[in-house]
Order: structure tokens, then sequence, then C-alpha cells
């Protein structure tokens, strides 16, 4: 994986920088707008993560450009503790995520991969069944099926199902969920979607000798085929 | 140098701006009273001119030239009130007929008002005003003016008063306005003596009261209440600070032996490291939780306020807790009436409801009850989150909403104390207020936000329409 960061902070930068390499990716630093862009534009990138505020150059302009010249390359943005409508202005400008500073490492990798995949399947959501391992869940009638044994869900149950098979061998983090299912954008702080995730893990694992449902410890959870 | 100092004060320019007034209306009046009397005066007396012009001019037309010299001859003879001036000329300017002995050399185009100055049969220099006809196909003249000393005399009071009249004018106003302007000026003197003092760091200084209740003394009375409301602020944002080091120095101090502890380990266990590693997270999120809540007070969310449908939020949270209170043993129920619709941030609302019933569902003990119920009425949202757990004492009320705030039983509970005072700067910063109560036993919490549109009924296919319309951001 290549990912491009465009961020001025020198510690932000180098905090991902490490972070990503050791995970053994390819990592490339702009530290100024003009330089990010040009790197962007020259290079090929499964992704790139941009800072909103930088000198010269602003993210969103970057992003802005980059969209205009028909580059579709994902970009998450980073911003400081926010000014409110900074998500809205960030996805209108053709960011595709938005992750508000300070993050957790495993926060920033999480949605990174989850954006870099739902680039790589695009115009595949169209599929009106998921499969992970022997689960199986048909969007059309609303069922869900492990092997050979039909599984009753809670509506918003079935919402966190989809939401963890679509991003099947991934880690979600549980401000994923609370965006992806719930639809609000703020920390849940407390165990409240821990409690969503036992109860769904005690409907799809319970009796079954392999679990599906992991949890990452410090950062979320994963489902497994 | 003095002067320009003073040239800059606004007790200068106003000065200025009065004495430019009054002259400029004096001056007016004046024009206008001259213009309706000595104006109305000059133009009588043009009509009567004319009027005896062109009667002589008719009556040679009728008769003839010798008729003509009669009849001026007749007019000199007869005694009137006011004087009356004639002459007839011929071609070479000698006279024929009138009570003048000489043409005027200056006046030689016909059909024009002149003045001029007449000497009498006694030798008396009389003012004049004339009209200057040429006869037609003759090439004689013919003048006929009147005596306006009672004009004249008249528009000499006349200017004299308005000089005077401007001029005492001018005088007043200079002194009015230098007697408003400085004592305007003192009263700002002061106040900038005050504000200097208080620049200087001492906050305790206020603006000395006159008694006197004008807008100075409203101005002085809102610099002090402001001066108050910031000493308070400060008063507080010192409390603030002060606990934030108290609070946060014990978490770090633990976090620092346990790493040090961990840094003389020969090959740390992972599982150590972790907890370290939250414990870091715990502080992140307290410091998070304190930021949330200043930009909240700040007012930084409220540029994007929009009406958001409170009803559904409720449902929302009700939803995402549902499975948190039965694991708790708890019966939570959500008692919500539709389409209530206030102006505000989703977000915020959200967060503030959890944190509400977070509080509920740590804070019951099992096989409580957490009651949710959002009302309105025709102004007003009303969300109230009555629990059955131990409540919290009167007297506690108030500072269970301050930062850090952490009741002696709530110590074994995980949390930050910074809840409750994240809900009150929500609800202040959407004009509604927060409210601790009694539930006996228990605690309810009551929440009222102001609806949009208030006193229109909201209905629910309304409310449906503008959640579809708020959509997903």
């Amino acid at each position: 994986m290549r990912v491009l960061i465009i961020e001025d902070d020198k510690d932000v930068a180098s905090f991902i920088q490490k972070g990503l390499v050791q995970a053994g990716w390819n990592v490339d630093h702009a530290d100024n707008g003009k330089d990010g862009l040009f790197l962007a534009t020259t290079e090929k990138y499964d992704a790139l993560i941009v800072d909103r505020m930088l000198p010269g150059v602003d993210g969103l302009t970057v992003i802005r450009t980059l969209r205009a010249s028909n580059n579709g390359t994902p970009a998450l943005i980073l911003s400081a503790l926010g000014e409110v409508d900074d998500r809205v202005n960030g996805l209108r400008a053709g960011g595709d995520d938005y992750l508000v500073k300070p993050f957790a490492f495993t926060e920033l990798v999480a949605r990174l991969e989850a954006l870099i995949r739902r680039a790589g399947t695009k115009g595949s959501s169209a599929a009106t069944t998921l499969q992970v391992g022997d689960l199986q869940m048909d969007l059309l009638r609303r069922e869900v099926r492990r092997g050979e044994q039909t599984i009753d869900l809670q509506p918003r149950e079935f919402q966190l199902l989809e939401f963890l098979m679509r991003h099947a061998g991934q880690v979600v983090t549980r401000t994923m969920l609370l965006e992806g299912v719930w639809d609000y954008h703020f920390d849940p702080q407390t165990n409240v979607i821990d409690v969503h995730i036992s109860r769904l893990r005690s409907k799809i694992d319970k009796g079954f000798d392999r679990p599906l449902l992991h949890t990452v410890r410090g950062a979320g959870y994963r489902l497994d085929g | 140098m003095r002067l320009p100092a003073f040239f800059r004060t606004s007790v200068f320019q106003l000065t200025l701006i009065y004495i430019t007034l009054f002259g400029v209306s004096v001056a007016a009046l004046f024009v206008f009273m001259y213009w309706s009397t000595v104006g109305l005066l000059e133009r009588q007396t043009n009509e009567v001119l004319d009027a005896e012009i062109t009667g002589l001019a008719e009556q040679y037309q009728r008769g003839d030239m010798a008729g003509l010299v009669e009849v001026i001859r007749e007019r000199v003879r007869r005694p009137s009130q006011e004087r009356s001036v004639y002459l007839l000329v011929d071609v070479a300017l000698r006279p024929l007929a009138g009570n003048m002995t000489r043409w005027p050399p200056q006046f030689d185009r016909p059909a024009e008002l002149v003045e001029f100055a007449y000497t009498d049969e006694n030798g008396m220099e009389v003012p004049v005003r004339a009209r200057v006809m040429a006869i037609r196909n003759t090439g004689f003249r013919l003048l006929v003016g009147r005596e306006i000393r009672e004009l004249a005399q008249l528009k000499q009071t006349f200017r004299r008063a308005a000089i005077w009249g401007v001029a005492f004018t001018l005088a007043l106003a200079l002194v009015g306005g230098v007697l408003v302007g400085v004592s305007a000026q003192q009263r700002i003197a002061q106040l900038n003596r005050t504000t200097r003092q208080i620049i200087a760091g001492d906050l305790s200084k206020r603006v000395p009261l006159s008694g006197f209740r004008d807008e100075h003394e409203e101005l002085a009375v809102n610099v002090n209440a402001m001066l108050d409301q910031i000493e308070s602020l400060l008063a507080g944002i010192r409390h603030v600070g002060d606990s934030i080091a108290h609070d946060l120095r014990g978490p770090l101090t633990r976090l620092r032996s346990r790493l040090e502890i961990l840094a003389a380990e020969p090959a740390p266990s992972r599982a150590s490291l972790e907890e370290c590693i939250a414990q870091a997270d715990a502080l992140l999120d307290t410091f998070n939780a304190l930021l949330r809540i200043a930009r909240i007070e700040s007012g930084a969310y409220r540029s994007a306020f929009a009406a958001v449908d409170l009803s559904r939020i409720v449902r929302d949270v009700c939803d995402l807790y549902r499975a948190a209170a039965e694991d708790a043993q708890l019966r939570l129920s959500c008692d919500c009436t539709e389409g209530a619709v206030v102006f505000g941030d989703r977000e915020l609302l959200a967060q503030a409801m959890t944190n509400l019933l977070d509080n509920a569902i740590k804070y019951t003990p099992a096989g409580g009850r957490i009651d949710v119920r959002l009302e309105t009425d025709d102004r007003d949202a009303r969300l109230t989150v009555a629990d059955t757990g131990p409540g919290i004492a009167a007297a506690d009320r108030e500072r269970v909403l301050a930062r850090f705030t952490r009741l002696d039983q709530a110590r074994s509970q995980p949390g930050n104390g910074l809840g409750l005072p994240l809900v009150r700067a929500v609800a202040l910063q959407h004009d509604g207020e927060l409210k601790l109560g009694d539930n006996a036993p228990g605690l309810v919490v009551s929440l009222r936000l102001p609806l949009v549109g208030a006193a229109q009924p909201q209905t629910s296919a309304r409310s449906g329409e503008l959640t579809a319309e708020l959509g997903r951001v």
C-alpha cells in the first residue's frame, strides 16, 4: 500500500509515517500543499492523508484540485478539534473520510484501510448478498444464515452486521460503527457499542466452533471469514 | 501641544457641528424673512412701476407725443405720498418732460430696472428705483421712478439684524457646545482613567457613578457590569485551571510511576504497556472533553445550527443505549412526542443525551428503571431523564454542573466529572435550560429547549420531511 501524507506538523507526520512504515506501508510525505499536490498528481497512491490547515495551499483546495482533474485517490482529511462544519466542508470538497486530532493510530489505520477497500470495490455495492466465511446475508430478504442455520436479528443488529460484513477483514473502530450504523459523529466514550457487539456476537458465533467476530484490543472489532 | 489634541476631541467636533447647524438654521430663517418682507415690498414697487410705465406707453399709442408730455406734466404736478420721478427724452437724450433735468448716463438700455440717487429740488438725495422704456417708432425714451427710501431703510435694518443675529447665535452655540462637550469629555475622561487602571492590572476598579440617570451613567453601569462578568469569568477560568492541574496530576503521576517501573524491568509485558496506553487515552479523553466544552461555550458551533428533529435524536440515543441498560438490568422506557424540532446541532444534542443516559445507567442499581420522556408545549421541548438511583442531594445539584465535580458516592465509578458540564454547555448554547430534580427516589434531569416555529404545533408528517431534508452529513 502506498500513501501520501500532506501534513505540516512534523510530529504528527512522523508519528503517522513511523506507524505506517512499521505496518509495512510505503509512505511519502509533503509538508505543504503545493508539494503535496505535485506529488499526488505525478505519483500513484492508494490513499492520501491530508491535513486541513496547510501553509500555502490548504488541504481542501488540494483535494478539490485533484477531484477537478479527475483524480479519485481516496483522501482522509485530518483536522484539529473542530470548527463545526469542517466535516461537511471536507466531505463536500471531495474528501472521503474525516478524522479529528488527536486520534489513535489504530483509528487512522482502520479508516485508511476502509477507504482503500471501498475505492477498490466501487460499483459492486449493488450486490444483494454478502458472504463472510459461512455467514451469509441476503440484503433484499433481510435474512442472515450461518451454515444451515437462520439467524434472527433485530433491525439495528442487521445494520451492524451489514457494516461489519462490508468491512470484513478490516479493523472497525467504535467511532466508525457509531458513524456507519447510527449516523452520529461524536466519540461514544463508554461501552455502548461493545454491548451491541456482544449481543450480535452471541447470535452469530454462539454454538459455532470458529468465531467470526473478533475484538482487536485497544482498537475495535474485526469480522473474519 | 495642547491645541491639536483638543481639535481631535469629540467636544471640538460636537461644538463645530453645533455651531454650523445653528448658524445655518438662523441664516436660513433670516433669508426666509427677508424674502417675505423686503422681497414683497420690492415686488410691489416693481409692479407699480410696471403698471405706470405701461399706462403711459398706452397713452402715447392712443394719442400722440404732445398728449404724453401733457400727462407727464400733469403727474409731476400732482402731489403724492411717495415721490415719483418722470423723464421723457428724445433721440438726442434731450428732456421733453418730467421732473428730472438730465438723463442718467449709465441707464441706456431700455426695459430695465435701475436704482440711483435722485437729487430733488431741495438738493436732497433720494434713493429711486426706476424703469426705462423705449417708445416705439420714435427713438424717444421714458423713465418712470419711485422713491424707495423706506425699502432701503428696511433692507439696511434687516442686514444689521441678520449680522448681529447670526453672530449672537454662533456665540451662544459656541458656549453651549463647549459646555455640553466639556461635561461629556470629563465623564469620558473618567471612564478612560478607569479602563487604563484596569488595563494596568487592577481588575477590581470600577467606573464611579454620578447618580445622574443619563446615557453616560448607563454606559458606566454597563461597563461596570461587564467588568463584574469578566472578573467572575476569570475567577471561573482560574478555578478550572486549578481543577485541571489537580485532577490530571493524579493520573499523570500514576502513569509516570508505572512507566518508571516498566523501564526498570528487563522485558516489560505487553499487557502492562497496553494498560499505560489505556491510561494515556483516558487522559486524552478528559482533555478532549474539556476542549469540547470550551468550544461549545465559545459559541463556535452556533454558526452551523439548523432545524433538527429532537424526537429522532432522543429515539436514536435510546435505541443506542437500550442494550447497555438491559445488560445492567435496568428498564429503559422512551416516551417520545413526535416532531419536536429545535434549532441546534444534531451531534451536540445527541452527545448531551448520551451523557445523560450514560450517567443514569452508571448510577442506577440493577433492577431499577430509567424513564426518558420528551414532551412539547407551544414554546418548548422538555426532555426528562428520570432514574431510580441514589439521586443527588439538593445542596449538590448546582455543584455537579461545574467541571470536575465528582461526588463522593460517584468516586467508585469511572468518569471525569465533565459529563453534566457538557450537557449544561450544550443547553446554554441552545438557549435552553438544564435542571436537576428529585425523582423520589432517584434523579430527574430535565432539559428544556425552545422549539423551532414555536406556537405552531408540529405534525409528525412535517418532521418526517425535515428529517429527510437534514439527511446525512
